[in-house]
């Protein structure tokens, strides 16, 4: 399916049956991002179909605040 | 995944407590936490006025919207770090969050008030400007509350932040940051403002989550000039560390809070109690000029330096 990375915009195509397991593909921790199809964020047990939009947005912010 | 409040299909997992909300429900949780936080840390009064301290990122602009939702008289402020575009980005961003829902936001230009900018503050060792940064702010987030009369100070500061704060203390021992690092900072001089930080408990994916949900638009973007900085790689640290054992940056720092913070030194002051007012700002300090004007004179002479450059 077509994934696309925030807040770049990096497509990527990833093969994955569910989120948690997309997440585990492209190396990234659960707790750093979330996932999200349409308008709607995704807990890690949801199943991806191969036509799914998917948007993986980072959540992690840094420096001295 | 079940919404715990309603049953239906969840949006956004609590792994820590093992628990899933759906995005109707979610936002009435997350606002019953900082609420809660609120209470129990006594943070602050209804008939208070706030200062939320605004940078156009999630947490901030989440921290803004909770408190107004709940009913608090909160402004906003911001710094016009002069960070290239992410800044203007990041100002039209608080802005628009403000006017669209007809909110006061105070701002300061440290470039026009005074005469330098955030990438004139770098550090010799580490190349970066992010501590230098944290005073600019610290400094003038003070200052403004206190000019203008507002008895607190809150920031958008979230449990990641947090224990990544924690962890690099712990890591290099730094016993009196140790000592003061907790969820309120009693004011201890008449111009030091009270600071307090209602997200302290909740992660920084559960605020994404808030902002996404509550359509908060935000600055996405990391600020360029802390890419490589030690803060992400702490966090980076403890993520992973999360990713096997669900609860574990809550633990470390609510365990800290509730029981290490009292066994250090100084744990007992919250803010500097031995201060002085800086002999050419009149601001709170423990020495004869404070820590912000040494800064900002270094910070002029390189915005100068710069501009000598350039007319070459």
């Amino acid at each position: 399916m077509r994934v696309t990375i925030l807040p770049d915009r990096e497509v990527r195509e990833v093969d994955a049956r569910s989120v948690g397991e997309l997440l585990k593909t492209l190396g990234l921790h659960r707790d750093a991002h979330l996932v999200v199809r349409g308008q709607d964020i995704l807990t890690s047990d949801v199943s991806l179909s191969e036509g799914d939009q998917i948007e993986v947005w980072p959540v992690i912010s840094g420096g001295r605040r | 995944m079940r919404c715990h409040t309603c049953r239906g299909p969840a949006n956004v997992e609590i792994r820590r407590s093992r628990t899933a909300y759906c995005a109707r429900c979610y936002p009435a949780w997350f606002r019953t936490q900082v609420q809660e936080r609120i209470d129990h840390e006594r943070m602050f009064r209804r008939d208070q006025a706030i200062l939320v301290a605004v940078s156009g990122g999630k947490d901030s602009l989440a921290l803004w919207h909770t408190l107004t939702e709940l009913g608090y008289r909160a402004d906003g402020m911001y710094i016009r770090l002069g960070i290239g575009d992410y800044s203007q980005r990041s100002q039209a961003k608080s802005e628009a969050f403000a006017s669209e829902r007809g909110l006061t936001l105070h701002q300061v230009d440290l470039k026009e008030g005074q005469g330098f900018a955030v990438p004139d503050l770098l550090d010799t060792r580490s190349g970066k400007p992010c501590a230098a940064c944290g005073t600019v702010k610290r400094y003038h987030f003070n200052k403004m509350a206190a000019d203008l009369g507002y008895e607190v100070v809150a920031t958008g500061h979230n449990l990641d932040d947090e224990a990544a704060t924690l962890f690099g203390n712990v890591m290099h021992w730094n016993v009196d940051y140790l000592g003061r690092q907790g969820p309120v900072l009693e004011s201890t001089h008449p111009k030091l403002v009270r600071k307090v930080k209602p997200l302290y408990r909740l992660s920084e994916r559960e605020t994404a989550a808030y902002a996404i949900i509550e359509r908060l638009d935000y600055i996405l973007e990391e600020c360029p000039m802390a890419k490589g900085a030690k803060s992400l790689a702490y966090k980076g640290m403890l993520n992973a560390l999360e990713e096997e054992q669900p609860g574990a940056k809550y633990g470390f720092l609510v365990g800290f809070l509730k029981q290490g913070r009292h066994a250090v030194p100084g744990g007992d002051f919250d803010q500097a109690t031995d201060l002085r007012e800086c002999t050419r700002c009149g601001q709170p300090t423990t020495g004869e000029l404070c820590a912000y004007c040494k800064m900002a004179d270094r910070g002029r002479k390189k915005s100068a330096s710069k501009a000598a450059k350039y007319a070459r």
